[in-house]
C-alpha cells in the first residue's frame, strides 16, 4: 500500500503539465469558446504524436495499454487547463469499443483513435438526464438485417466533429433476461440524424440529438443485443471517474488562482491571505480538492484491478459535486467583484468544474447508488472492505 | 498508486482478529469499563503480556530494541484491529516515536522494550491551565541544579496519570529565551516524590460510557508537581529544543489509526443497526432522507480513511508532511461529529438514552457521543489551530 502516484505516474503526470501549460492558454479556452468546432486541430495532433489518444487503448491497436490511472493523470492536468479538446467524450466510447466492440469494430475505430482521425462520442440520455436503463425509450426496431432507430438524444458531447456515437437504445422492453437495451456505433453524419446545439454555462459543444428512422446494420452493435445494459454501465463508470479527475484538475488550479490572489490583494493594510478567516476557507479548499481527489483515485486503481468500483466511483462523483462547486465558488467569494468580469480568467474554471458537477449523475443520483449498496444488502458493514453483496 | 495490503498483511490482519476473538474476553472489556482502574486490572495486564509475546506492539520499530522492524503499514493494521476491539494496547502515543528519533542509546534501550511489553505507560504532560491551543506558553518549570533538574508547575488533562508509570512532560527550562526555544521535554517517573495526581471527572463518568464511545473517558486528571527533582538523563533531546521533539512525536501521533477511527465507528455503528432493527415497523434505512445523508457520511469517512493512507504513504516513503496530518486532524473529527450530530436526528429520542437507561440503543454510545465526539477536534491540537497550519505549511500563506 502507497497510494501517492508511482515514480512512472508522477513523469507522466509531470510532462503533460508542462506540455499543456504552454500550449493550452487561457486565451485559446476563449477562443474556443466561440469557435465551431470547439477544439484546435493542431492541439489535437500533437495529443496523438504524444500517444495520449492511445494511452489506454490495446497495443495491438496502436496504443499503449498502460492502466485508467495513467489516463487519469492525463485527465486531471487536462481539466487543470480547461483543455478545450474532445478527449472525454472521445476515450468514453473508444474504451468501450475496446472492451466490448466486435474484432472489426476495433480494427477500424480504435488505430484510428490513436493518432487522432478519430473523434467519438457517446448518447444515453433522453428526456428523463438519469443514466437508469428505464430512462431509455428510444427505439431501434428490426428491418431484416437493419436495425431503425427513433428518437431523441439529449447531452451529447461533441457531436458536431465525431466520426462516430455510440448510442444507447431499447431494442426490446425490459425482461428478467435483461434490460432489454442495445448499443450500436452511429454516423453522426448518415441519414436521419439531426443535431441542435446547446448553449452551456461551460460553452462547450453539447448537442440534442434526433434518430429519424436512422438505419444502422447490425455490424455496429457493440455487446450482445437487448443485453447493452451492463456494457453501458461500465462505460458511465468509466467516464464518470475521468470527470472526476477533470474536476480535481481544475478545481485545484481554481483554488490556487484564488490563494495566489490573497498573498497580493491588500486590504485593511495586509494581505487578505493573512487574514485566518480567509486562511480557513482556503484550508478547507484544499481539503475539499484532496479529498476528490483520493477517492477519484481509489475508483481508477479499482477499476484498473477489474475489481467491483461502482460505490467508489459514485462516492467520488457525489463529493466532487458538492466539494469541486463549493471551492470554486469560494475562489470567487475570495476575489470578489473581480472574479465576476468577463475579461478576468477565473471564470473560465468555475463555469466549467459547476458544469460537470451536473453531468454523469448529480449528488442525489449516486448517493442513491451508494445508499442501496451500504443497506439492501443483508450483512455488517465495515469501512475499508468491500459492501455485502 | 497501490490501494490494497500484501497478502502478508492480510494474514497478519487475520492472525490478530483471531487473538482477539480468544483473548479479549468480557473480563478483559469489562475492566476497561471501570474507571477507576483506568482499565489496567489484572485480565488487562494478561491480555497485554500476550500481546507483547507476540511482538504486535512496535511493529514498526527497530529490532535492536524488541520490535519487528516492519512498516508503518504492518503498524496500522495492528492498531486498526486493536482500536476496533475496544482496546488500546501499547499506550505508545507521542512518546516512542519522539524517543526513536531523540532519544539517547540509554534512553531507547529502556524505553521502547518497555513500552512494548507493557511496563511503561505515558501520561502526556503538555497542557496546563493557561496553555492550551496555545502550548507554546506553557509555564512549569524545570531548573538545572547540579546533576538534577527540579520541576515545579500544574498539567491539565495527564488522562492516564493515575495508571501510569511516567509522564511525558514539557516544561520551560529557559524563561529568557524565545517562547518556542526555551522548552525542554523529561521523561518522569511517576513515583518521584512531589507528584500529586488529582482526579477530573468527565462528563461522561455517570453513567459510564461503553466501549469504543468516541472520548468516552470518565476522568482525565491534573497533576501537580512540587520541588519534584530528577536526574538529568531524564531529558529527552538536547535542552531547550523540547518544542520541536514534541512537534515530531505529534505530528506522528495524528496519524495513526485508532486517530482516525474514533471518527468513523459511528458511521459503521449506524449503518449496521438501522439494518438489523426497527421502530415498531419504520425502518430508518428505508426514509429517502436518512438514506441520502448515510451515503454522505460514509463518503466522507472514506476520505477520512484515505487521508490516514496518504500520510502513511508519506511516512513509509521517508517524506515529511507539510500540511496532510493537519489535514487528516480537521477532517476527521469534523466528520465525527457531523456523522454524531446525524444519528441524533435519525433515531430521534431514542439518541438521548445513556448507557444506564431502559431502551437505550447500542448501550447508549450514539448518547455518549453526543458528549465526546467534539472533543477529537480540541485535543491533540484544535481543529483552529490545524487550520492555521495547513494554511501557513502547505499553501504558504502568511502570519497576520
Amino acid at each position: 500500500m502507497d497510494i501517492l502516484p508511482s515514480e512512472e505516474e508522477q513523469l507522466l503526470k509531470n510532462a503533460a503539465r508542462e506540455f499543456l501549460e504552454a500550449e493550452v492558454s487561457t486565451a485559446l479556452v476563449r477562443e474556443m469558446e466561440l469557435d465551431e468546432n470547439g477544439y484546435p486541430p493542431a492541439l489535437w495532433r500533437q495529443m496523438a504524436d504524444l500517444g495520449w489518444l492511445g494511452l489506454a487503448i490495446p497495443e495491438e491497436y496502436g496504443g499503449q495499454g498502460l492502466p485508467l490511472t495513467y489516463l487519469g493523470l492525463v485527465m486531471e492536468e487536462l481539466g487543470r487547463v480547461l483543455a478545450p479538446v474532445p478527449f472525454h467524450s472521445t476515450m468514453t466510447a473508444a474504451l468501450t469499443v475496446a472492451e466490448s466492440g466486435t474484432a472489426d469494430q476495433k480494427r477500424e475505430l480504435l488505430p484510428a483513435v490513436c493518432s487522432g482521425d478519430m473523434v467519438m462520442t457517446w448518447a444515453v440520455i433522453e428526456r428523463d438526464p438519469r443514466l437508469i436503463p428505464s430512462a431509455i425509450a428510444e427505439q431501434a426496431q428490426a428491418d431484416g438485417d437493419v436495425w431503425v432507430l427513433n428518437g431523441v438524444k439529449m447531452f451529447v458531447d461533441n457531436f458536431n466533429v465525431a466520426r462516430r456515437c455510440l448510442v444507447a437504445v431499447r431494442t426490446a422492453p425490459a425482461s428478467d433476461a435483461n434490460e432489454g437495451i442495445s448499443l450500436f456505433l452511429v454516423d453522426p453524419n448518415g441519414a436521419g440524424v439531426s443535431q441542435t446545439p446547446l448553449v452551456t454555462i461551460a460553452k462547450d459543444k453539447q448537442s440534442r440529438v434526433s434518430f429519424d428512422g436512422v438505419r444502422v446494420g447490425s455490424a455496429e452493435l457493440v455487446g450482445e443485443l437487448h443485453s447493452g445494459w451492463p456494457v453501458a454501465e461500465r462505460m458511465l463508470e468509466r467516464a464518470t471517474a475521468m470527470v472526476c479527475c477533470q474536476m480535481v484538475g481544475a478545481t485545484r488550479k481554481d483554488a490556487e488562482l484564488a490563494i495566489d490572489y490573497a498573498k497580493n490583494r491588500v486590504a485593511f493594510g495586509r494581505p487578505i491571505a493573512a487574514f485566518q478567516s480567509i486562511q480557513h476557507m482556503c484550508a478547507d479548499m484544499l481539503l475539499f480538492t484532496d479529498g476528490a481527489q483520493l477517492l477519484t483515485y481509489e475508483a481508477l486503481w479499482k477499476m484498473d484491478r477489474g475489481m467491483p468500483a461502482g460505490v467508489e466511483v459514485s462516492q467520488a462523483k457525489a463529493f466532487a459535486n458538492e466539494k469541486c462547486e463549493a471551492v470554486v465558488r469560494q475562489s470567487q467569494v475570495i476575489h470578489g467583484g473581480i472574479g465576476f468580469m468577463m475579461e478576468f480568467d477565473l471564470h473560465l474554471w468555475l463555469r466549467r468544474v459547476s458544469a460537470w458537477t451536473m453531468r454523469l449523475g448529480t449528488t442525489f443520483d449516486h448517493r442513491a447508488k451508494i445508499a442501496s449498496a451500504l443497506l439492501d444488502n443483508p450483512g455488517k458493514v465495515r469501512l475499508g472492505l468491500p459492501l455485502p453483496v | 498508486m497501490d490501494f490494497g495490503y500484501t497478502p502478508e498483511q492480510e494474514a497478519l490482519r487475520r492472525e490478530i482478529q483471531a487473538f482477539i476473538a480468544e483473548h479479549v474476553t468480557d473480563d478483559v472489556l469489562g475492566e476497561l469499563e471501570t474507571a477507576e482502574e483506568g482499565g489496567r486490572g489484572e485480565h488487562y495486564r494478561e491480555l497485554v503480556r500476550k500481546v507483547a509475546e507476540r511482538q504486535w506492539i512496535g511493529i514498526s520499530w527497530p529490532k535492536e530494541y524488541g520490535g519487528q522492524g516492519g512498516s508503518r503499514i504492518e503498524q496500522y493494521i495492528v492498531e486498526e484491529e486493536f482500536a476496533r476491539a475496544g482496546v488500546a494496547v501499547g499506550g505508545a502515543g507521542s512518546g516512542a516515536p519522539a524517543i526513536l528519533a531523540a532519544g539517547t542509546e540509554e534512553q531507547k534501550q529502556h524505553f521502547i522494550p518497555g513500552l512494548i511489553n507493557g511496563e511503561v505507560i505515558f501520561a502526556l504532560g503538555f497542557t496546563e491551565p493557561q496553555a492550551g491551543a496555545d502550548l507554546a506558553g506553557l509555564q512549569c518549570r524545570a531548573v538545572r541544579d547540579g546533576d538534577d533538574y527540579v520541576i515545579n508547575g500544574q498539567k491539565m488533562y495527564t488522562s492516564a496519570a493515575h495508571y501510569a508509570t511516567h509522564v511525558y512532560l514539557m516544561a520551560r527550562t529557559d524563561p529568557d529565551a524565545p517562547r518556542h526555544r526555551g522548552i525542554s521535554i523529561f521523561l518522569v517517573p511517576m513515583d518521584t516524590p512531589g507528584i500529586t495526581v488529582r482526579p477530573l471527572w468527565t462528563i461522561q463518568n455517570d453513567p459510564p460510557a461503553p466501549l469504543g464511545t468516541t472520548y468516552g473517558m470518565a476522568r482525565t486528571n491534573e497533576t501537580f508537581f512540587e520541588d519534584v527533582r530528577v536526574p538529568a538523563d531524564c531529558l529527552l533531546g538536547e535542552e531547550n529544543m523540547g518544542w520541536y521533539v514534541g512537534a515530531m512525536g505529534l505530528n506522528l501521533d495524528r496519524v495513526g489509526a485508532s486517530r482516525y477511527l474514533i471518527s468513523v465507528r459511528r458511521d459503521e455503528d449506524i449503518v449496521n443497526w438501522v439494518k438489523e432493527n426497527d421502530f415498531g415497523g419504520h425502518s430508518p434505512a428505508d426514509d429517502p432522507a436518512v438514506r441520502d445523508k448515510l451515503a454522505e457520511l460514509w463518503t466522507e469517512a472514506q476520505v477520512c480513511r484515505l487521508m490516514t493512507m496518504r500520510s502513511m504513504s508519506l511516512v513509509e516513503r521517508g517524506g515529511n508532511f507539510t500540511y496532510e496530518g493537519s489535514a487528516e486532524k480537521v477532517w476527521a473529527p469534523e466528520h465525527g461529529v457531523h456523522t454524531t450530530e446525524t444519528i441524533t436526528q435519525i433515531l430521534g429520542p431514542y439518541a438521548q438514552l445513556l448507557s444506564s437507561s431502559e431502551e437505550a440503543i447500542e448501550d447508549g454510545i450514539f448518547a455518549h457521543n453526543v458528549m465526546g465526539a467534539f472533543q477529537s477536534g480540541i485535543n491533540h491540537g484544535s481543529v483552529q489551530v490545524m487550520r492555521d497550519q495547513m494554511a501557513r505549511r502547505g499553501l504558504g500563506m502568511p502570519r497576520g
